[in-house]
């Protein structure tokens, strides 16, 4: 067993997709011989050459508008978006192009491709390094939606989004790119989409989280332990398709469940999560859904950490939940 | 970068054209194409301009919701369709393009039933008419968004050369088209990857109301492929024989790997932008009258009549002709009848999804 961090997890996955099947390719912002801003490519241009890992010019419509091509021609393109907030300029590919294609051609064309992107604060970025944009693709029909947490989920997704026949915006939480590390079995191996996993076992509580702050997740349900409150911790992992059937059936359980997210509150996916189990356990909830999310502010430089949900908001917001 | 052997100079000052307007051919070189391939020529031309016709008829019959007229532009696109191979090079063409993709092979019965969203539509009825795309003949379905199918027009040329395929890809677009960033970033990427790509603007002169001058203080389009590093071409969009030698051209420029160009056909349109548009509030009836004048189909009835190829009988028995060829179409199209609300779920994603069966559950509640 190799011992991988997020970054590395990524690189592996690309590595071993490319070497699997010659027609995927991956294109980005500095992505051939720099190996990405993050380095998530490295090796990959000296190993598969100019064809196979393309330096595009500096537009991301160009960088996704090709995909959708290259995609519907043969290919199996892996876009990099260099930051979550630069996907905006190439944001009508996505939109318009890639989501719809197979749908408005009656099925007659497909872009199955995958737009990978940091994505999440904590980095010390300001609002133009740290957006968590996932809800305008989850409301986007047409788009699959992956948000991993670990390195082995974000090795096996990464695989499955590049088999899927489906565009797939990959988001990788930024912070914890090298924050996580773990032994990641060395065989080959895939997870399925729409699929959440249960990162740990309880009776009281459920929280929902799904990218960066499921580690904030974890810690607030180490802390509640203490207290003597068994929470279980569901990692979505992929938000389009989502498991609901995962959601409903643990929130069946414990009465009660927080949705964590660090994207904005107001029509954000959490919403989405907690407005559902609200609608199909109505009568078996012992407290109404809480979201905890980030703010409904731009995501502010100063400060970094504060904006997401940080460990004392959740057990804030589990207080709550307990108490009402 | 241009061989010796190559006709055209790009960047020229003036339009390329090889017949004038009273039909008589002007080019520098012999032509090459023989007296069936002419009229063959003709045939297309005459069979764009009466689909576009059919089309307002069954717009006022109320079978469809919205033409976008095509009567103008009938030179450039038989010129574009006749340069490429169809079924092997790829089209990325937008919605003014009935001539092209008729002239490609697009069975006619396809484009009513678009045009109808009848069952017999390969995209299912889930476009607005004007709107087709069809895979076997590699034919892109059209997107509304302008602009927004050359990025990726541009990626099917960077996967063609990746693969060594040989095919071209050739997309086209209005002169609106030209100010979206979504075509400066693809005109720039084909650039710079050297992509078998073949760019047509068809210059109508207006995006809606809007007139070129307004859309770019450059005087040609042409001109802005200096930018991107290779040629740009300006043709006389309404002599079919020039559209289909430049294009021709810019074909084989870029299956022979020297890479993308740009080709400028002017063309006129002589409807309104659409059957929702009033054209009376931004031009003319004069100005309208002095480009129907230089007609693409009437220049090449007179060039054909001085080589004995063309008089007005066989004029109208070719008419007739095509007429109830489309007339079959259409009612092959609409017996196929009309696309059922339930398909709405389908082809969204490769994979079912329980969110979309249950949305489905909602809707056959309600049929
Ligand atoms: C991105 C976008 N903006 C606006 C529109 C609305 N619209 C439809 S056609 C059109 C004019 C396009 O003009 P041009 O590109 O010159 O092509 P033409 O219709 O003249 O052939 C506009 C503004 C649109 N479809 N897409």
């Amino acid at each position: 067993m190799a011992t991988l961090n997020i970054v590395q997890a990524v690189k592996r996955a690309l590595d071993e997709e490319m070497a699997r099947d010659e027609r995927v390719v991956v294109l980005g912002e500095d992505v051939g011989k720099r190996g990405g801003v993050f380095l998530a490519t490295e090796g990959l241009y000296q190993k598969y050459g100019p064809d196979r890992v393309i330096d595009t010019p500096l537009a991301e419509a160009a960088i996704i508008g090709a995909a959708v091509g290259m995609a519907t021609h043969g290919l199996r393109p892996v876009a990099e978006i260099q930051f979550a907030d630069y996907v905006f300029p190439g944001f009508d590919q996505l939109v318009s192009q890639a989501a719809k294609l197979r749908y408005r051609s009656g099925g007659q064309f497909s872009a199955p491709m995958v737009v990978r992107m940091p994505s999440g604060g904590g980095v010390k970025g300001g609002h133009h390094h740290s957006q968590s944009p996932e809800a305008y693709f989850t409301h986007t029909a047409g788009l699959k939606v992956v948000v991993p947490s670990t390195p082995t989920d974000t090795l096996g997704l990464l695989k499955t989004a590049i088999r899927d026949d489906d565009p797939v915006v990959f988001m990788e939480p930024k912070r914890l790119y090298r924050a996580i590390k773990e032994e990641v079995p060395d065989e080959e191996f895939t997870i399925p989409l729409g699929q959440a996993r249960i990162r740990r076992e309880g009776t009281d509580l459920t929280l929902i989280a799904y990218g960066g702050p499921t580690v904030e997740a974890l810690k607030a349900a180490d802390e509640l332990t203490k207290a003597g409150v068994s929470a279980e911790v569901l990692d979505l992992r992929s938000l389009v398709p989502w498991d609901k059937e995962t959601v409903l059936n643990s929130v069946a359980k414990t009465g009660r469940a927080l949705v964590i997210a660090e994207a904005p509150r107001t029509a954000s996916f959490a919403s989405e999560v907690a407005a559902t189990v609200m609608e199909e356990l109505l009568d078996q909830l012992m407290s109404p859904v809480y979201r905890v999310t980030g703010f409904d502010t731009p995501y502010p430089y100063v400060p970094d950490r504060e904006y997401m949900p940080t460990v004392t908001r959740i057990l804030n917001f589990a207080k709550k939940a307990l108490d009402y | 970068m241009i061989k010796d052997t190559w006709r055209f100079e790009p960047f020229n000052e003036e339009p390329i054209r090889l017949i004038d307007e009273e039909g008589n051919w002007i080019g520098e070189f012999d032509l090459d194409l023989s007296d069936q391939e002419l009229q063959e020529l003709y045939r297309h031309l005459v069979r764009g301009r009466l689909l576009d016709e059919r089309y307002q008829i069954i717009l006022r019959q109320g079978k469809t919701s919205f033409v976008a007229p095509s009567a103008g532009h009938e030179g450039a696109q038989v010129g574009l369709a006749k340069a490429v191979r169809p079924g092997f090079d790829w089209i990325f063409p937008y919605y003014r393009d009935k001539t092209l993709l008729a002239t490609l092979g697009y069975p006619v019965e396809l484009l009513y039933a678009q045009m109808m969203a009848t069952r017999l539509d390969p995209n299912k009825g889930r476009q607005m008419p004007e709107h087709p795309g069809l895979r076997e003949l590699n034919v892109f379905t059209v997107a509304s968004p302008i602009a927004s199918h050359a990025p990726p027009a541009v990626g099917a040329a960077i996967s063609a050369k990746i693969q060594g395929t040989g095919q071209v890809v050739l997309t086209t677009f209005g002169d609106g088209a030209t100010s979206e960033g979504d075509w400066h970033a693809a005109l720039n990427f084909a650039g710079a990857q050297g992509a078998p790509i073949v760019f047509a603007a068809e210059n109508n002169r207006y995006a809606i109301s809007v007139n070129f001058e307004k859309q770019s203080g450059s005087p040609r389009i042409a001109d802005k492929a200096h930018a991107y590093g290779f040629p740009g071409y300006q043709v006389d969009g309404m002599d079919v024989l020039a559209s289909l030698y430049v294009a021709r051209e810019a074909v084989e420029r870029a299956r022979q790997g020297l890479g993308p160009s740009l080709v400028e056909f002017l063309v006129y349109r002589y409807g309104p932008h659409s059957s929702a548009d009033d054209d009376r509030v931004y031009r003319s009836r004069e100005e309208v009258e002095f480009w129907r004048k230089k007609d693409p189909i009437l220049r090449f009835e007179r060039f054909l009549e001085k080589r004995g190829l063309w008089t007005p009988e066989a004029g109208e028995k070719l008419r007739e002709e095509v007429k109830a060829e489309l007339l079959a179409a259409e009612e092959k199209a609409e017996a196929a009848g009309p696309v059922p609300p339930e398909w709405m779920f389908d082809d969204l994603y490769s994979t079912p999804y329980w969110l979309l069966e249950e949305q489905r559950g909602i809707l056959l509640a309600e049929l």
